[in-house]
């Protein structure tokens, strides 16, 4: 069972270079699998800068965080984690 | 072809400093092999792969360390790029196509390109990619990169955009840089302007520059001069006050309360520019009047002493407002933004306008109002009925659309004020997108089309007794605002960090001085002799 939780992106210029590397670096770090899913369903790995470059997310827009392997607990830290890089 | 001695090539300049050297055309790497199929065993070939990234990432490293500091973290973040797990991925796809591992490479990050393109805001990573790209190529191919810059001497290098990569191999030798594409906010630029490399950037006609030619490099004129000497180069202006107080007024522009304080510590006389929309780009629901006038309150408060213009809502798809539900937009520029809300949203714009007033008895303060994106009379005597009717405000428009730019004297008796964007007007009067910094030229508030444009709407202002003030970036510049002074324009507003300079620049001359100045620039038919213009009128 994945867990599921919502970030904003509140960055000024949207989900750009920056922010992807500081999230591909946590996922990576938390060993788990991370997929960011946008409004019209595309779901992308969030082990991928590039792939979460090419979201094109603006700010304001809200993304689907879901997670699999990790006590809700861990996820949950690792969606506040996502959602601080979010904030520009 | 050599270029005679005097030839002056113009660009734009970053840095206040010039420099004097000898070319060094960099050329284009050498080209790499053309991509092809193999008969190799794809596994074999993803190792090569894996082999040459791994080469790259340890080069990117190196130049990370040498480079230190901010420049690190550049090369951090290449290294993140190149090695990408879903770029590799897809390069293990094309693999196993019987592509090379050049090859699958090279269509790997092109699929990227592609997927990453027609978004201003990703142009440069683009750019990073094709780079790092070339890197794995050259690598895989044998081929070397390295720019090979001696040590000692006085270089001036000319090529057609340096990557991060290139800059870090700079040595203590490059003393200029002149590039034929790139922008103000290039790489490039970012490099030179840290660490105080004289460069003129976007030099067209640089590619006719060839090693060994001497060149003033001379970024406050914005130009390169072939066998120029130091004593060519144009001077930064320094300004020193002969008033205490600037012939207009000097506002400062603001967005937060942060921005509000920092205002009041400088000499601004009120505020200029309060863009409201900050304050709601992060809410996921629409704050109640109350919520809103608390935070207007407290920004008003810390104000500095002055009229305070405040900006309605200034938003977009681009620069979309959560609770709003924007959609997206083809052309967001050019789409539903700014007073167009109106429409869908007007409740919405109501509130901001109640919670201004309640805010404006709260505090005491003199609040002016104005809606920006208005493009007809119409329009604006709705904003200003509406205004009007809410609160005990001064009310104005910005001037930001060409078609408004010419009706400035039809505003008669509808406003009290106008306020010219300097940034969206050049946008849209010379039909060029800000966010595209390859147009950087035609965005210079030197433009001639844009000057003219400005005298136009400050001569009809006056003749309908409307006040006029300028809140755009080019207010900022202490030698434009003398400019815009003696345009008849009646204030600016600069950033607060600009405020002091830009009261200093105003403080330095007397408005006779001012009309000449901008009469002399008036005659200009180019943004280079137009900026010529202002400095030989001001050191007269």
């Amino acid at each position: 069972m994945a867990f599921k939780a919502t970030v904003t992106v509140n960055d000024p210029i949207g989900l750009h270079a920056r922010p992807a590397g500081q999230i591909v670096k946590a996922v990576k770090e938390s060993g788990f699998d991370v997929q960011l899913v946008n409004a019209n369903g595309d779901s992308t790995s969030a082990a991928s800068a590039l792939r979460m470059m090419a979201m094109k997310a603006k700010t304001g827009e809200t993304l689907e965080v879901l997670i699999e392997g990790a006590e809700d607990a861990s996820a949950a830290a690792l969606v506040a984690q996502i959602q601080e890089f979010l904030q520009g | 072809m050599t270029l005679a001695n005097g030839t002056v090539l113009t660009g734009l300049g970053v840095g206040l400093n010039s420099a004097v050297g000898t070319v060094l055309r960099v050329a284009a790497h050498a080209t790499l092999p053309a991509w092809s199929k193999t008969n190799n065993d794809a596994t074999a070939e993803a190792d090569t792969l894996r082999v040459a990234i791994a080469s790259v990432a340890a080069d990117l490293d190196r130049l990370g360390v040498k480079a230190g500091g901010t420049s690190a973290e550049i090369f951090e973040a290449l290294k993140m790029l190149l090695e990408d797990d879903e770029l590799f991925e897809v390069a293990g796809e094309n693999l196993a196509d019987g592509w090379s591992a050049a090859a699958a490479f090279g269509m790997a990050v092109d699929t990227f390109a592609e997927l990453l393109g027609g978004d201003a805001a990703f142009e440069e990573r683009v750019a990073d990619l094709q780079d790092l790209s070339k890197r794995v190529q050259a690598h895989i191919a044998g081929v070397s990169m390295t720019l090979e810059l001696p040590e000692t001497g006085t270089i001036v290098l000319v090529g057609d955009d340096f990557s991060p990569a290139d800059t870090a191999q700079f040595t203590p030798a490059v003393i200029g840089v002149i590039t034929i594409k790139g922008g103000p906010t290039s790489h490039t630029s970012i490099i030179c302007r840290s660490r105080s490399i004289p460069a003129v950037v976007s030099v067209t006609e640089a590619s006719a520059l060839a090693t060994g030619d001497e060149v003033l490099v001379d970024p406050v004129g914005d130009r390169v001069v072939v066998g120029g000497n130091v004593s060519l180069a144009t001077q930064a202006i320094q300004f020193v006050a002969v008033s205490d107080e600037p012939i207009i007024d000097v506002r400062s522009n603001i967005g937060t309360l942060s921005d509000a304080q920092a205002a009041a510590k400088t000499g601004a006389n009120g505020v200029g520019l309060f863009r409201t929309e900050l304050l709601y780009l992060s809410e996921k629901t629409q704050p109640s009047v109350e919520q809103q006038t608390t935070s207007y309150s407290a920004i008003l408060a810390a104000a500095p002493a002055g009229p305070i213009v405040v900006r309605t809502i200034d938003a977009g798809s681009d620069k979309p407002v959560p609770f709003l539900n924007m959609g997206q937009e083809e052309n967001p520029s050019l789409g539903v933004r700014g007073y167009r809300l109106i429409h869908e949203h007007r409740s919405f714009i109501e509130d901001q306008l109640k919670s201004l007033e309640a805010a404006r008895q709260a505090t005491g303060r003199e609040v002016w109002v104005m809606a920006p994106m208005i493009a007809t009379v119409q329009e604006a005597q709705d904003f200003c009925d509406l205004a009007r009717s809410i609160g005990k405000f001064k009310v104005g428009i910005m001037v930001e659309t060409p078609s408004i730019s010419v009706l400035v004297s039809d505003l008669k008796g509808i406003v009290d004020f106008v306020s010219i964007g300097t940034n969206d007007l050049s946008q849209y009067l010379f039909a060029a997108d800000r966010m595209n910094p390859a147009l950087g030229t035609l965005l210079t508030p030197w433009q001639p089309g844009l000057i003219r444009t400005l005298a136009r709407i400050a001569d009809a202002g006056r003749a309908a007794g409307i006040s006029v003030g300028v809140c755009g970036e080019s207010a900022s510049d202490p030698t434009f605002a003398v400019v815009l002074a003696g345009l008849g324009i009646s204030s600016v507003s600069a950033s607060p960090s600009q405020v002091d300079v830009v009261r200093t620049a105003l403080s330095s001359v007397d408005v006779a001085k001012a009309k000449n100045v901008a009469n002399r620039v008036l005659e200009a038919t180019s943004p280079e002799t137009a900026k010529a213009a202002a400095l030989s009128a001001l050191a007269e």
